[in-house]
């Protein structure tokens, strides 16, 4: 177990390696004044000659590249991500304000795609060739066509604007001045459009997954012995197939996480959900970069920390790799 | 308990089981042999139910028809009142569950136990077939192979079935451990009364747990009977291929191997193929398993033939008995031995076989007829003397002392004549080159006439060979490499032998029978173990004695 | 490995129709200076049109007619698509393939680069970057295909591995090839299958991609892209013009890579011979 997780953790470092050396060298590489590539056009103009003087030392601007980057990494590190003009307010703070409805958009998501993807998957995949699964495998491949942005807009227009039952935008009703169980039902009622669009949007990929792990996993010795035991097949089929069709999913949890996480901005542009996906946009309209590079990293460090959490999930739920010889 | 009505399975256009009848008794252990690909583990699955192919026939199983059951009812027998035992292969357990998890799945799901009681009843179970609590706690992964087929076999036993299918159960065990297991299983038959079906490969093991054996071929019963007879007396040609491939302390012949390969489907007789007394009909007709005094045979003779019999068979040289009231018989494919010392009358005997001799009295049959000698009598019995040197001419080459049989009989052209010679001279392992084949025997060494001799007796491709102390005149380890060559003859093309020796020991190592000659007279004939095993003469006795032992007392050689 | 990539397609039904409608909208780009029935650009005087004889799907916000730019977006969407699926899949060929005939440090140095940039979210970087870049077309094939080529790079590394431990590269170098020969002679053509497996996996994502940038744009603003239509056609969803401007992009955007999806799903089974009996009709 501790080696599984052992080799992992230099690649997770890398990432984040490579993301910060993004970061950092992006600005650095545009033609022109640095400090205008970090902050943009407008943000300069409105600063006094004092502060772009205070900015360039604390940023290193005047030291060899190095230098500067190491002061980057200290910088962030602590947390320092700049400020961001556009919200007058640390980029840091921006960006945490907006986190909890991302969160819970891309949470609810992955959880509702991965346990529908799975169930279907094994359903499908105990019953590979009859009907039942024919039908499964026709719809979600089809529906494995649809890039999720473009199922968040048809959801938009058929429930928001033709059918007019749920709420075009947002994730709350604003000033209702709701409560206690009105509010979680209000938030809830703003929340389905855009977890069903991205649900939909990466149901395929966990449910293909599992079908052809189930497939593989039923033609072993061991589903054969289960049922030789009169063990009914509901059992068979989940305790035992189900099971161990589980555990390639599980390793991929990480990188379903950054589909999804790649998702949800669009769909949050397309919700005007107030999240990072949106306050990415936002920056990109104004070119704040701050903004935009804060977000990369947060971003990047959630899906490592997540594809670290699936590292451990599934050295715990393979025994093969907690208890090993 | 279990009676099987041609059942045949079918997956996609193989016919993996064609018409299999069985009838268990409860109570019963019935052993079935067979190799890969003879559908023993098919058969175990559809009698379990668990068999994906296309199922025809019936299964009665106490008086209901497996077959017809529906999901639910057959459910709450399997792993209940038949349980299975799987092979041993890789991830024959799921290896995310503890193993005291999975032995205890049967019981949960098919009793009102508690998970308890249901542990203490596996941890019971599992220390019965030699599995300790503390290692059942742990993962399939770290267990031995062993030990897995152990938690198999306590997984099948746990709820105490009627009926225990087992699929090679002591594939992964130790020798050792093959006793306990062994013991445990016959245990179970006799004291609690489970019906056992084991299939498997090993006849060895076979003989140790079973009432009753059968053999399995493409998909079919082929021979069943109670187990000590069937192993001593086989009488299907494949149980007795079977038997004498299978390496065991007992049967000292050489091992053997059936020519030729299981292939399917195939008409006729599923074996005849490969088999040392093919007819006609036995590529036509399928043969029914049928009563055979006591046993069940599929074959369409009636078992293994006998190929040559003697009834009192008699030789006078004016006052003296040379041969005096011989009965003996040569069965198809089998090799007999002739063991007597000199002077016993064998070579004489051999002379009357051949039809060199007048007997004064008795009559030869072959396969029930009396011989006629004439030139398709010496098509099907041929003759391979002591001395190679005076049986071979000097004055012919190789090429033309081996073709002389086909030039005399005239049965083909000279091309063909020519192809056969040299196919008969490559089988006896000696070069075809130009030099070789116009070589005169005088520059051949012992060892290479004798094989000339063969090839001559072969090019006619008879059906018994009578071989007359062939290897006396040659040095010991060319006396190996004839040996050999012989064994491997029988093997390719099903001959039969009749082999005369003086040397007990090398008649034991190639021979399935043994007949032993004093004074003219057959004093012995039985299946080689039995004489040697239990000589009843003391001429018997003494020749085994006598006989050339490696070790330094001189012991009885079972 | 013979593996016969029209014998995949002869049975399988997602398959052909994913050809099939490839074949479309690629026969659609390359036609579109003909089929287009009027410059994408050009913009009239007639905003929000319903769909008429002289504009088949109406026009756009600035009068542009929606027909001719939905065709010049599938150019779009292909160039971008092949181009950046080709370079992705060559630069995973050799990085993949030189880790695992070089071994040693190398391989354990850049391999921890590749699954490093597997995990990072490619389209948040690209958005990034492209904010810095403000790429035109050339531009974004190559960013696109930069943060594309490193699953490639494992399955080669793993293929070419147990390629690598074969008896005719072992004869091979025994007279004398070695490295680059023996990759391109031996390994590439056996490689084949799984290198045209992982070119239509990238495709797919570098469509998904450009339309994504183009949605949010940041694409190339001088070309046409169903996503610049797709965010142009949102906005102005109230106005209820959506039926013909919205969804014909969509929809040729969704089922692009639905054929993409459908022709990567039945060549699958080629990287694994097991799965070959097994290939779902």
């Amino acid at each position: 177990m501790k080696t599984l997780i052992q080799r992992n953790i230099p690649t997770y470092l890398v990432a984040l390696l490579v993301i910060v050396s993004i970061n950092f060298v992006l600005p650095r590489m545009m033609p022109g004044d640095p400090l205008m590539a970090i902050y943009g056009e407008e943000a300069l103009v409105a600063m006094t000659p004092e502060l772009k003087a205070f900015l360039l030392r604390s940023f290193a601007l005047d030291r060899p590249l190095w230098q500067q980057f190491l002061v980057y990494l200290g910088q962030t590190f602590q947390g320092n991500l700049g400020f961001s003009y556009y919200h007058s307010a640390p980029t840091f703070e921006v960006i945490l304000g907006r986190l909890p409805w991302t969160l819970l958009l891309v949470g609810t998501a992955l959880i509702l795609s991965t346990g529908l993807g799975v169930i279907l998957g094994i359903e499908s995949g105990w019953r590979r060739g009859r009907s039942l699964d024919r039908t499964i495998l026709s719809g979600l491949m089809a529906l494995s066509g649809f890039p999720d942005f473009f199922l968040a807009m048809v959801l938009l227009l058929v429930f928001g604007v033709f059918l007019k039952l749920l709420p075009l935008s947002g994730s709350l009703t604003p000033y209702s001045g709701l409560s206690g169980f009105a509010l979680a039902l209000d938030v809830l009622r703003h929340l389905i459009l855009p977890v069903s669009a991205l649900t939909l949007g990466h149901v395929a990929g966990n449910y293909l997954l599992t079908r052809s792990t189930m497939v593989t996993v039923i033609k072993e010795p061991f589903v054969r012995v289960a049922r030789a035991k009169g063990l009914p097949d509901r059992i068979v089929q989940y305790r035992h197939a189900g099971r161990n069709a589980l555990l390639p999913v599980v390793t991929r949890t990480g990188i379903w996480l950054g589909r999804i996480v790649t998702g949800t901005l669009f769909v949050e542009v397309i919700f005007a959900y107030p999240g990072l996906g949106s306050l990415t946009y936002q920056a990109l309209l104004t070119r704040d970069y701050a903004v935009l590079q804060g977000v990369l990293l947060l971003v990047a460090v959630l899906v490592l920390v997540a594809n670290f959490c699936a590292d451990l999930a599934c050295a715990r739920m393979d025994p093969r790799i907690q208890h090993a010889y | 308990m279990l009676e099987v009505r041609n059942l045949t399975v079918t997956y996609g256009s193989d016919q993996v089981l064609a018409g299999v009848d069985l009838d268990l008794p409860a109570g019963d252990s019935l052993v079935l042999v067979g190799e890969s690909g003879t559908g023993k583990t098919t058969l175990g699955l559809a009698i379990m139910g668990l068999c994906e192919g296309t199922v025809n026939g019936s299964i009665l199983f106490k008086g209901k028809n497996l077959l017809r059951l529906d999901r639910e009812a057959l459910r709450q027998i399997q792993g209940n009142r038949i349980a299975m035992v799987f092979q041993n292969v890789n991830q024959v357990l799921d290896p995310v569950y503890r193993i005291i998890d999975q032995v205890i799945e049967p019981v949960l799901a098919h009793g009102s136990q508690s998970r308890e009681q249901a542990r203490l009843r596996a941890t019971e179970i599992l220390a019965e077939v030699g599995l300790s609590p503390d290692r059942s706690v742990l993962y399939p992964h770290q267990l031995s192979g062993g030990e897995q087929q152990r938690v198999l076999l306590a997984t099948a036993l746990i709820n105490e079935p009627d009926l225990l299918i087992l699929d090679e159960p002591l594939a992964a065990i130790d020798a050792s451990a093959r006793v306990e297991i062994m013991a445990l299983l016959r245990g179970l038959n006799r004291k609690r009364d489970t019906t056992l079906l084991t299939f498997t490969h090993d006849v060895g093991m076979a003989v140790k747990i079973a009432d009753r054996m059968g053999s399995l071929y493409a998909g079919r019963i082929v021979e069943l009977g109670e187990s000590e007879p069937v192993l001593v007396e086989p009488k299907h040609p494949y149980t007795r291929a079977l038997i004498r491939s299978y390496p065991n302390m007992t049967t000292s012949k050489d091992l053997q191997g059936i020519k030729g390969r299981l292939t399917r489907p195939v008409t006729g007789c599923p074996f005849h193929t490969r088999c040392t007394q093919a007819i006609d009909i036995c590529r036509l007709e399928t043969p029914p398993l049928t009563d055979h005094q006591e046993r069940l045979l599929a074959c369409h003779r009636g078992g293994v033939i006998p190929l040559m019999r003697t009834v009192g068979l008699t030789k006078r040289f004016g006052d003296s008995v040379a041969v005096d009231s011989v009965d003996i018989t040569i069965h198809g494919g089998e090799t007999l031995s002739l063991v007597g010392p000199s002077g016993a009358g064998k070579t004489t005997l051999a002379r009357m076989l051949m039809g060199l001799l007048e007997p004064t009295d008795g009559t030869v049959y072959l396969e029930n007829q009396e011989t006629k000698v004439d030139d398709g009598f010496y098509r099907r019995v041929q003759m391979v003397f002591q001395n190679p040197g005076e049986s071979l001419s000097h004055r012919m080459t190789v090429l033309e002392l081996v073709r002389e049989p086909l030039d005399v009989q005239r049965i083909c052209s000279r091309q063909a004549a020519e192809n056969r010679t040299v196919r008969a001279i490559e089988e006896v392992q000696l070069p075809v080159n130009g030099d070789f084949l116009t070589t005169y025997p005088h520059h051949l060494s012992g060892g290479e006439l004798q094989r000339v001799a063969i090839a001559r007796a072969l090019v006619l491709d008879p059906d018994l060979l009578i071989a007359d102390e062939p290897t006396s005149a040659l040095d010991s380890s060319v006396q190996a490499k004839i040996l050999r060559l012989l064994l491997s003859l029988q093997e390719s093309r099903g001959l039969s032998m009749l082999f005369i020796t003086h040397d007990i020991a090398l008649a034991r190592k190639i021979s399935d029978r043994m007949a032993v000659m004093i004074g003219g007279r057959i004093v012995e004939e039985g299946p080689v173990n039995t004489i040697l095993g239990s000589p009843k003469t003391a001429y018997t006795k003494a020749l085994i004695e006598s006989a050339s032992s490696l070790q330094k007392d001189a012991k009885n050689i079972p | 490995m013979h593996i016969s990539i029209r014998g995949q397609f002869r049975t399988n039904r997602f398959g052909q129709a994913g050809v099939v409608i490839l074949l479309i909208m690629a026969a659609l780009a390359l036609l579109s200076p003909v089929l287009a029935v009027d410059d994408p650009n050009h913009q009239t005087h007639e905003a929000f049109e319903p769909p008429s004889l002289a504009h088949i799907l109406g026009t756009n916000h600035v009068g542009q007619d929606n027909w001719s730019r939905l065709l010049h977006g599938a150019r779009t969407s292909l160039l971008v698509g092949f181009f950046a699926a080709s370079a992705a899949t060559l630069i995973g060929l050799i990085v993949g393939g030189s880790c695992a005939l070089r071994g040693g440090i190398y391989d354990a140095v850049v391999m921890r680069f590749v699954d490093a940039l597997l995990i990072i979210p490619a389209v948040i970087v690209l958005i990034l970057v492209a904010a810095y870049v403000n790429p035109r077309l050339p531009l974004l094939i190559v960013l696109i295909s930069l943060l594309s080529w490193s699953g490639g790079a494992r399955i080669v590394r793993a293929q070419t591995l147990s390629l690598k431990e074969r008896s005719h590269i072992a004869a091979a170098r025994t007279f004398g090839g070695h490295g680059w020969y023996v990759m391109h002679r031996h390994i590439v053509p056996d490689l084949g299958p799984i290198l045209v497996v992982e070119f239509i996996h990238s495709f797919r994502r570098a469509v998904f991609m450009e339309a994504g940038l183009a949605f949010l744009g940041i694409g190339d603003p001088t070309t046409v892209s169903w996503g610049s239509i797709m965010k142009n056609a949102v906005d102005y969803s109230y106005m209820g013009v959506w039926g013909w401007w919205l969804v014909p992009a969509g929809l040729a955007l969704s089922l692009t890579i639905l054929s993409l999806t459908f022709i990567g799903h039945t060549l699958e089974p080629m990287m694994e011979p097991r799965l070959m009996e097994e290939a779902v009709a």
